[in-house]
């Protein structure tokens, strides 16, 4: 559904190209969780904006449905963020002036606040879901962040890291819901941690931008 | 609605209104709208609140200051308009002039003519925000009092006329409270300078209406005042056929013996005073304006720059630039539009009690609902939108989303 064909992303580094990816080549099937593997600084994040649109490759292309990303105009890059996709990013950011569910429905893929509470309660944040961002902890600011991908079942949720500021019990339960979201869309996850790709149905590790088969 | 792929903001707004109605408990703080303008103004009161309070004070400081000078020519047009009911005409010095002055309008006038008065005047002073002004005392004969009375609007007299050839005058209401008249005050008086009379000329009624008048025996003045000269009051039958005698007359005596005074030569000269009072206004008032505008722009800028996180992470989620733009923007609409309408709101006010305070009790004119003044207002909004618009721009011209919420580089 979603593939990157010989996808690169090079930063200039003093004028020196520096290759976060490097001619990757990869297809993320309907309904599929892949984990992406892969030591700090691998690439891992820059592989999430590519594949994502948020980012155009220097070189390469990247096809939804065999429609080059690249070609669309911007304005429809940001729709389809906003309607197939969710992303969960490295950094927890939320809206300090929104609570908890409204931080969620900004996400505005769907239109259910039923829906919003439904994901916040499964994360655990039943109770707290009308709390601004600074009466949460770490953790729970990073669930409302996933419940936001969640929101209005998107077509590939990209996660980044979406467990590092959790412990083994959240975790494992944020991954279980992102991984549930699999009847409905593909999952592609980053991370650090193997054990949370348990239900992955591909792994693959990135090694200096480059996939290591 | 959906146009090339992009999210209209309508379709946003129409999805919340799907959201309000499918909310079920409603909850204190929870909105349904959470990227609606007013959900960030009202939740950042802190920094939107100051944002209307200057815009507020400003807009009153305007309209203030343009409101109160506006209010002399105001005074002068309120002051005298009881000459626009007529057109007074002087033989410029030679009494035997007059009556043949008066069978030439009498013959040639352009509108049928409701009235001559023949009338003496003497002068006396009124007060003013800006000091005194000269103002006259009408002399005439008792059927031409009534007329005249009536045809100033009086709806009748506290007290009653003064009598032929006697030191006496009426004064209207808006002339009593000016110079502090009750019927037994002097208006003239033998050791009143600006106001000389060889009697005390007292008032023996006053006329209820907002016309400004003083007016005594025309006998009285002939025996005590110079010169021995007899001048017309020319009335048409309304105001729309006196405007064009006025004009009229001024025209056909030019060069002649003979002097027109008429309304709109009080309008067109209260204009010429007020032009160059008015330039260095325009030139104050933009000084201000831009003052403002510049302090205003400056503080939306660093607010902005505090919400650059926010702007990419709403990209990064898939809103477009154009989206997040508009959505600035209408905050910015709704914090300026705000400060100017409480700032006119507040003007207004203010306005008022100044009037009922410290202007009303002595009949000075002061227009509440200037619309010089509300005009002077305008600019500021605008051009803060204008700054407003152009920094927001600017901003989001160059703008890495990825780079935003990735990094947290703002
Ligand atoms: N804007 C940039 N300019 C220069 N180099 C960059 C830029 N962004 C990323 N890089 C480099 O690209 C490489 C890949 O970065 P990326 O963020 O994708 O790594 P990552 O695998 O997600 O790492 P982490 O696990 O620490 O999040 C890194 O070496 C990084 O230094
Ligand atoms: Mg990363």
């Amino acid at each position: 559904m979603i593939a990157a064909v010989k996808a690169s992303l090079v930063y200039y580094d003093h004028g020196k190209p520096v290759y976060a990816c490097h001619e990757i080549d990869l297809e993320i099937k309907t309904n599929e969780f892949l984990g992406i593997l892969g030591p700090s600084g691998s690439g891992k994040s820059s592989l999430l904006y590519l594949l994502s649109g948020l980012k155009t490759p220097s070189s390469g292309d990247v096809r939804l449905d065999g429609k080059s990303l690249v070609e669309m105009k911007d304005a429809e890059r940001s729709n389809l963020r906003l309607r197939e996709f969710g992303f969960v990013f490295q950094q927890p950011y939320l809206l300090g002036y929104l609570s908890a569910l409204e931080n969620v429905l900004v996400a505005q893929n769907g239109p259910q606040v039923e829906e919003a509470i439904s994901i916040l309660e499964k994360l655990g944040l039943g109770p707290k879901i009308d709390r601004l961002p600074h009466e949460l902890s770490g953790g729970e600011r990073q669930r409302v962040c996933v419940a936001r991908a969640l929101l209005g079942q998107p077509r590939v949720i990209f996660a980044d890291e979406p467990t590092a500021a959790l412990d083994h019990k959240n975790g494992v339960a944020v991954v279980e819901l992102l991984n549930r979201h699999r009847e409905t869309g593909s999952l592609v996850m980053v991370t650090h941690d193997p054990s949370m790709l348990e239900g992955a149905d591909r792994i693959v590790r990135l090694v200096d931008g480059e996939l290591e088969t | 609605m959906e146009k090339g792929g992009q999210i209209e903001d309508s379709e946003i707004l129409d999805r919340n209104k799907e959201l309000r109605a499918s909310s079920t408990k409603a909850q204190p703080r929870r909105v349904l709208r959470p990227l609606a303008p007013s959900t960030y103004l009202l939740r950042n009161l802190g920094k939107t609140a100051p944002l209307v309070g200057v815009i507020m004070l400003a807009v009153l400081l305007v309209a203030g200051i343009i409101s109160m000078i506006d209010s002399i020519p105001y005074s002068i047009r309120t002051t005298y308009n009881y000459s626009q009911e007529m057109v007074g005409i002087t033989p410029r010095g030679d009494p035997t002039q007059t009556q043949v002055i008066l069978s030439d309008v009498r013959k040639n006038s352009p509108v049928p003519l409701e009235r001559i008065v023949i009338c003496r005047v003497s002068s006396t002073q009124i007060h003013s925000i800006v000091g005194k002004w000269p103002f006259y005392v009408l002399g005439l004969s008792p059927a031409d009092m009534d007329f005249y009375l009536h045809r100033q609007h009086s709806t009748g007299i506290t007290g009653r006329l003064p009598e032929v050839g006697k030191a006496e005058c009426v004064v209207s209401d808006p002339v009593a409270r000016n110079l502090a008249l009750k019927i037994g005050s002097v208006v003239q008086g033998p050791d009143m300078d600006e106001s000389w009379s060889p009697y005390r000329v007292k008032v023996v009624g006053i006329a209820h209406t907002d016309r400004w008048l003083i007016v005594n025996p025309i006998q009285y003045q002939r025996e005590n005042h110079f010169p021995p000269i007899d001048l017309g009051m020319v009335f048409a039958k309304n105001l729309h056929d006196q405007n064009i005698l006025d004009h009229w007359t001024e025209k056909h005596f030019k060069g002649k013996r003979a002097a027109v005074l008429a309304y709109f030569q009080i309008e067109k000269n209260t204009q010429d005073m007020f032009k160059t009072l008015f330039a260095i206004l325009d030139v104050v008032i933009g000084t201000l304006v831009m003052v403002i505008t510049f302090m205003m722009g400056m503080l939306m800028n660093i607010y902005q720059s505090q919400r650059l996180v926010e702007f990419g992470l709403l990209q990064a989620i898939g809103y477009t630039k154009k989206n997040l733009l508009m959505r600035v923007l209408r905050e910015a609409v709704a914090v300026i539009t705000l400060g100017w309408l409480f700032g006119v709101l507040l003007a207004f006010a203010m306005l008022n009690v100044v009037r009922a305070t410290l202007m009303a009790p002595k009949a000075f004119g002061l227009d509440t609902l200037d619309p010089t003044a509300f005009r002077y207002t305008i600019p500021l909004p605008l051009t803060i939108l204008l700054v407003a618009t152009l920094t927001v721009f600017l901003r989001f011209r160059k703008f890495d989303p990825v780079g935003v919420v990735e990094r947290r580089l703002v």
